[in-house]
């Protein structure tokens, strides 16, 4: 998951002189530090992390309330976060900086609405899963089970009509959205729609049989 | 394509948290269903993250100390048990995929009920300051002409809508202001809509008038 070690950092920057940093900061070095942090816990890894990142957040926690004990409150709870939740961190994602960030906002997010003191108001979370343990998956729309590979499925295409595999080879197979389909193949969305869910709807009774 | 998204204003405050909280599921959603918001999500949030944390403030080292020490010592908090979603719901007999956005809210919405016109409401209370409806329209159906006292946005969900500026496919979003009228109808494909609104709609022409004291029926 974290295979961004510090080693591999970029310098893209020629640093006319190392002496005053010996460790430049950049997003692949901190995402080397929380790799350590959700791999083995290191206190090293986090506290370097929290000498880099705390002092940004106080300011920017400060500029947003304008009382230094919300602000610092918003500091521990999103550093607090950090170290608890690192393994959630993927750089594939985005950089150290924005995933603290976004953690940041959900915070002030929910501070926020704390004082207004309605139960059933929404959470932060429920708009940003930043720290949902599951992955949510956006591009998962009549996405098939999970568990079955697409190697499996191949073996069934060749049962379908025609008309049907071209839609499901351009959206599974080449990632087009139904709509660009549409367009390619000059067919009607409503018709991409519907070959799509009959197409879908038959590879799940060509599984099951096979079960 | 897509042909209609929230603009970058829109974006910047969903990204910020700063977005009315009904509104900002509605952005959500859109991004769910548009890379290229996606994309441009991803930007603001790099930018604003790099904007947010420019400046260091100097911090006092006894109480960087203690606080480090604090996060390092405390207990891991629970896993929290994912509440349960509805990844569809059903309206008239059909049955509809939620994006993601969405189906994190599921469990608020309301029960379906009928207005006039073959339109079908479902109210999603987000917060005590506004909710949004999940509007379904069946085929041929229409919503009388309206303004709105402030503002509206409108994402298609599934399907297509029509009015007197364009047609309106999955993903566009729409947002009108007070100086926009419109009738949304369908044609031969029913459609279903995600619709915000801060005041509740007025209708302008002949008889649907009659309705403007029964407006709160409708959506809001």
């Amino acid at each position: 998951m974290m295979q961004v070690m510090p080693e591999k950092r970029v310098n893209r920057h020629h640093m006319k002189s190392n002496s005053a940093s010996p460790q430049e900061i950049t997003p692949e070095y901190l995402a080397g530090l929380l790799g350590e942090v959700a791999l083995s816990r290191s206190r090293r890894a986090f506290s370097e992390l929290f000498k880099h990142f705390a002092p940004r957040l106080q300011s920017f926690a400060t500029r947003q309330f304008g009382n230094e004990q919300t602000a610092m409150d918003l500091v521990q709870e999103t550093m607090t976060n950090v170290w608890h939740k690192a393994h959630l961190f993927s750089p594939d994602k985005g950089s150290p900086t924005t995933w603290i960030f976004t953690i940041a906002r959900n915070i002030r997010f929910d501070i926020l609405r704390k004082n207004k003191k309605n139960q059933n108001d929404i959470s932060a979370d429920e708009l940003w899963p930043v720290l949902s343990e599951e992955m949510s998956d956006s591009d998962d729309e009549f996405a098939i089970d999970q568990t079955i590979l697409l190697q499996e499925i191949t073996s069934y295409y060749s049962q379908l009509p025609d008309a049907q595999r071209v839609v499901i080879e351009h959206i599974y197979i080449e990632g087009k959205s139904q709509q660009e389909v549409s367009d390619e193949l000059g067919i009607p969305l409503g018709t991409v729609k519907s070959r799509t869910r009959l197409a879908l709807q038959k590879l799940r009774e060509l599984i099951t049989d096979h079960d | 394509m897509i042909k209609f998204h929230p603009n970058e204003e829109l974006l910047v405050q969903y990204v910020q948290g700063n977005l009315d909280s009904a509104l900002a599921v509605v952005v959500g959603t859109h991004i769910d269903m548009c890379q290229h918001c996606a994309q441009q999500k991803k930007d603001i949030e790099d930018h604003l993250s790099a904007k947010a944390f420019g400046a260091a403030t100097d911090f006092n080292e006894l109480s960087m100390q203690t606080m480090l020490d604090e996060i390092m010592n405390s207990s891991a908090p629970a896993i929290e048990v994912p509440h349960k979603v509805n990844k569809h719901v059903v309206v008239e007999g059909k049955q509809f995929r939620l994006p993601p956005s969405l189906a994190r809210v599921s469990k608020r919405l309301g029960e379906w009920s009928k207005v006039p016109g073959s339109v079908w409401r479902a109210p999603l209370q987000i917060d005590n300051d506004s909710a949004i409806n999940l509007i379904y329209m069946g085929a041929g159906a229409s919503v009388p002409e309206h303004t709105h006292r402030s503002q509206e946005a409108t994402l298609v969900l599934n399907g297509t809508f029509i009015d007197e500026h364009d047609r309106y496919h999955d993903g566009d979003f729409v947002f009108l202001n007070a100086d926009h009228r419109h009738s949304p109808q369908t044609a031969e494909e029913d459609c279903l809509t995600l619709a915000w609104l801060d005041a509740p709609l007025q209708f302008t022409s002949g008889m649907a008038r009659l309705l403007n004291p029964f407006s709160s029926l409708f959506f809001k």
